[in-house]
């Protein structure tokens, strides 16, 4: 009876797109992680819904969100295959970290291959190789201190660092690179700061 | 980062305050302002074996400690802080970047991705994994180390037979079809 209360109470706002996923009664109740787990902001962000769109708006590509935690690695050695991957598509992104030799890279495959099925599965994403890398980000995890022994008796503190992946996946093409800042463009823009320049406080 | 923190013993903590007091008193004579008389040797011994055996350690001790210590006021140490956008600057150079690959194909034969001077790492598990049965059988056959045949191997597959090139070989049988890599002579 609780449960048909609370879905009869929620059944306007539609829950099973606030759900995590995982729950095996998705409309027994309204939370189903635990309390002690908390949902990350970027695991939230893939729950919003946006108002259908208007007939003639373009068509809004589709963003995904997907992240991993508490990876066993250093988010500043991390950083650097967020970096490499930023702006590819899919494809692309898991031919390079295929082939590279960081022990991060295997974890960041592992990562996009589930949000590229997340992707087709949920998102309304029709072609798998569609997608490409809009953002990717890495942040630090839980740290632990622990003892290093040195020899004659001394003893270091070391820190264990673990970090977390980000990434955000939208579909269609990578967007063009943009091209090198040249000397004209700067010549350019200081042109146009000199012309900018108004009088103030004058009539 | 590692800290190196001392387990205070207590010889050594009675060394460090001897010997900083003779740094004191040998590095800033001036700041005194002449209060400490000029140094002349006060007893003048000759010879080693004057000198009792019981001081030995303590002189060597001393003889070495002032090395070390002086050597540490000797040591590169950085002056300032380096700020993170000193750090930021340094740890995100285009050579510290990792580099993108371009020699990546496709594998004409199954499809995967492999490196240009590489073989394909698909394919490769595939012939290592039937290497390994063939292995097998070949170890059933002979049954230990050692009884290796003087003569050729020819491995066969389902529905084949030894041809006339096959005469004098030893023959492996393996329990299914040619694979379609494996071509046979």
């Amino acid at each position: 009876s609780g449960a048909a209360w609370a879905r009869g109470l929620l059944s306007w706002a539609r829950p099973e797109r606030w759900l995590a996923s995982g729950s095996l009664f998705p409309l027994s109740c309204i939370h189903t992680s635990t309390s002690l787990q908390k949902i990350g902001k970027w695991e939230k962000k893939n729950r919003i819904v946006y108002p259908p769109q208007l007939p003639g708006e373009p068509r809004r590509p589709a963003e995904i969100y997907h992240c991993r935690r508490e990876i066993k690695y250093s988010k500043d050695k991390m950083w650097y295959l967020a970096k490499l991957i930023k702006g590819m598509s899919i494809d692309q992104a898991l031919a390079q970290l295929e082939f590279s030799d960081k022990k991060g890279a295997k974890v960041i495959k592992e990562v996009l291959l589930e949000a590229q099925e997340m992707a087709v599965r949920k998102h309304n994403v029709e072609f798998k190789s569609n997608l490409h890398i809009a953002e990717s980000l890495t942040g630090r995890g839980r740290y632990v201190k622990r003892v290093r022994c040195h020899g004659k008796g001394m003893f270091g503190i070391m820190k264990i660092s673990r970090c977390h992946y980000f990434v955000k996946l939208v579909e269609g093409p990578p967007p063009p690179p943009e091209p090198p800042r040249t000397g004209f463009d700067q010549a350019k823009e200081y042109v146009q700061q000199l012309r900018n320049r108004t009088l103030v406080h004058t009539l | 980062v590692v800290i190196l923190v001392r387990s205070p013993l207590p010889r050594l903590r009675a060394l460090l305050q001897r010997c900083w007091g003779q740094l004191e008193r040998g590095l800033w004579p001036s700041v005194l302002g002449g209060q400490s008389p000029p140094w002349g040797p006060v007893l003048a011994v000759q010879g080693p074996a004057l000198v009792p055996q019981g001081i030995n350690d303590a002189r060597e001790s001393s003889a070495e400690a002032p090395s070390l210590l002086e050597s540490v006021l000797w040591m590169a140490a950085p002056k300032q802080r380096r700020t993170i956008e000193v750090n930021r600057s340094r740890r995100r150079h285009p050579s510290k970047l990792i580099e993108m690959k371009r020699n990546i194909d496709v594998c004409p034969e199954c499809g995967n991705l492999k490196q240009k001077h590489v073989l394909c790492g698909y394919c490769y598990a595939k012939v290592k994994e039937e290497t390994r049965l063939i292995r097998m059988e070949i170890h059933k056959k002979e049954g230990g180390p050692f009884n290796a045949p003087t003569v050729e191997t020819v491995v066969l597959y389902e529905g084949e037979k030894p041809t006339e090139k096959d005469a004098g070989k030893r023959i492996i049988e393996r329990a299914r079809k040619r694979p379609s890599w494996f071509v046979q002579n």
